[in-house]
């Protein structure tokens, strides 16, 4: 298999903390998601060589980028010499040159890099922009520069900064779809660091949750959402209604959980009879029953009243803060347009399911064949 | 006679210049973007010119380039009272200016561009060659400029090592009937450095582009030798 591998293994002191990362890329596209400050942004510099880890190893196909342990000798390979393509957050376009002129930046001195920086652009349909200079482009058409400069040289791995966070949605979702398309082509190690779900969602095969310079889970990106592993990482990724329960009966169909008098059905999991365990519901796991119609099966666990305590509108969904009939609150989440016939105001009574598969317990690994 | 102080007084700042340029620059920098052991002690020692009275200059440059100093005693060159000491004195009273406006200029350049191209391939001569200086250009133009009519000017350091011997050091300064001349000469460098300076740094990346729908041709147009290329 001659497919590139990326593997990472650094540590560094930092002002508020020690960062200790620790990754494997293959070729796909990786996301690096996490608060602002974790280290991502550093993680990137350390493999693209603009920042030099205190100790640890790069390797990218065997080849060693930087390697600093006790024993053996040190190596730092400069920025220049390690073929990684590096797209910065804020674009970081040279103002002084034009598109064609950035793209071709990487190809000083070689022949074709005229038909190469404008077949390029072609690639990102900008063609028909080369000889404008940054100031003159649109935020997307300079990402898009950006991506075709960090291209130019045939990197073997390409590095993203927070590149879309500036950008409408519009323009995220064409430049998301352009981005995917390009890491098949060319079959690129990609790593992608936003804080924005949707961006995760839409890129990343894999997701890495950097917290304070760790990585607290790795995971395709699905699996991560489905079955976080630790209270910090449900924390990062912002999902809310985690509650203690006790485990009261387990069946072949699932587990009985008590959550402070309230009955809950969940699916199979590893856990003992009579343990307190941490769960936890995803808000859009949460349905609105209509009182006037008859139940589907997917809802017809868990069903609780509850008293909405308030409720909070999105362009494109809106959120419910509704207290239970056990004292506790839960976050309900659905998109705008649904539920309209319902009247759903600041303390009216509304009837919920709490959807049985999305009924998650935490550090729990799911019972196979679920 | 206004020719000999004219052209003397031409020779000694184009010569001022070029050591203005060469030295200012190497040292902007290494302010600019280099933390080195005594970059305040640097620093302070390049802006005391500004502060010193001319005739502490010319004491300390006389003791620099006259009898028992290195360059006399070692290498046998004597300088003094000549026009090459003249440009040597006023290249020293330019270099805080140069230096100042150069190092700012150099400061401001993002450090991710020159990053990005770092990533690019580029060597770190590269990289100053092709992204920080064109980038900081119009702040070393000025500060050359400011510098140069600074040199221009200069008086009390030229008088102490070059003296003022008609048609071998007497500058224009020191020929006392060129006073309208030597006004409107560093009337021009001003407002030339000043007309620079306004034009702005050149903008950073990082930064959103201007809000600037109409294309003034002023502070952000690309200079004219890019744009009119026939493409």
């Amino acid at each position: 298999m001659d497919a590139a591998r990326l593997r990472v293994e650094i540590e560094k002191r930092l002002a508020s903390f020690k960062m200790q990362i620790r990754l494997e890329i293959g070729p796909e596209i990786l996301v690096l998601f996490g608060p602002s400050g974790a280290g991502k942004t550093q993680t990137l510099n350390a493999i693209a060589g603009l920042m030099t880890p205190d100790a640890g190893e790069i390797t990218l196909d065997g080849v060693a980028f930087f390697r600093r342990d006790r024993a053996g000798p040190a190596i730092n390979l400069p920025a220049r010499k390690r073929s990684v393509g590096y797209v910065f957050q804020s674009y970081a376009l040279f103002p002084h040159l034009t598109a064609l002129e950035n793209v071709t930046y990487a190809l000083w001195r070689q022949p074709e890099a005229r038909q190469r920086g404008s077949a390029l652009l072609e690639r990102m349909h900008l063609a028909h922009l080369s000889h404008h200079y940054p100031h003159q482009l649109s935020g997307g058409q300079q990402q898009r520069v950006a991506i075709a400069r960090a291209l130019a040289a045939d990197p073997r791995v390409l590095l993203l900064d927070e590149p879309f966070s500036a950008l409408d949605l519009a323009m995220r979702e064409r430049l998301q779809a352009d981005l995917r398309l390009l890491q098949t082509e060319l079959n690129l190690v990609v790593v992608y660091v936003t804080h924005s779900l949707d961006d995760a969602f839409a890129l990343g095969d894999r997701l890495a949750v950097i917290r304070e310079g760790q990585v607290e889970q790795v995971g395709p990106i699905e699996a991560v959402f489905r079955q976080p592993a630790s209270d910090k990482v449900l924390e990062i990724l912002g999902i809310p209604n985690v509650f203690c329960a006790q485990v009261v009966d387990i069946t072949p169909t699932g587990l009985q959980l008590d959550w402070d008098g309230l009955r809950l059905e969940a699916p199979p999991q590893s856990a003992a009879v009579g343990h307190m365990v941490r769960a936890y519901i995803r808000p859009e796991d949460i349905k609105i029953l209509y009182p006037d119609r008859p139940l589907m099966s997917p809802v017809r666990h868990n069903q609780v009243v509850g008293r909405i305590v308030s409720r909070r509108l999105n362009s494109n969904f809106q959120t419910l803060d509704v207290s239970l009939s056990n004292g506790h609150q839960v976050e309900v989440s659905f998109p705008t347009y649904a539920y309209t016939p319902l009247s759903l105001q600041s303390g009216g009574e509304i009837t919920l399911s709490l959807r049985k598969e999305g009924l998650m317990l935490l550090q729990a690994s799911p019972v196979t064949g679920q | 006679m206004i020719w000999p102080p004219l052209t003397l007084s031409l020779q000694v700042t184009v010569v001022a210049t070029m050591c203005l340029f060469v030295v200012g620059l190497i040292l902007a920098l290494a302010l600019a973007r280099c933390q080195f052991p005594g970059r305040m002690l640097v620093e302070t020692l390049v802006n005391l010119p500004l502060v010193l009275p001319p005739s502490v200059i010319g004491y300390y440059l006389l003791l620099a380039l006259g009898r028992g100093s290195p360059l006399a005693e070692w290498f046998g060159v004597n300088l003094l009272f000549t026009w090459w000491a003249a440009a040597i004195a006023s290249a020293v009273v330019g270099l805080p200016l140069m230096v100042q406006a150069a190092r700012a200029a150099i400061a401001n350049v993002d450090v991710t561009l020159e990053n990005a191209a770092r990533t690019l391939g580029s060597t770190e001569l590269e990289v100053l060659w092709r992204v920080t200086l064109p980038l900081a250009r119009r702040g070393i133009l000025a500060g050359l400029i400011l510098g140069s009519a600074r040199a221009l000017g200069e008086f009390g350091a030229t008088l102490m090592v070059a003296g003022n011997i008609p048609g071998r050091t007497q500058t224009l300064p020191m020929a006392n009937q060129m006073v309208l001349l030597m006004t409107g000469l560093g009337f021009l460098g001003l407002w030339w450095a000043r007309r620079l300076e306004r034009a702005g740094p050149t903008r950073v990346a990082g930064e959103p582009p201007p809000p600037t729908p109409p294309f003034t041709g002023g502070a952000l147009a690309p200079p004219a030798w890019r744009v009119n290329r026939g493409n």
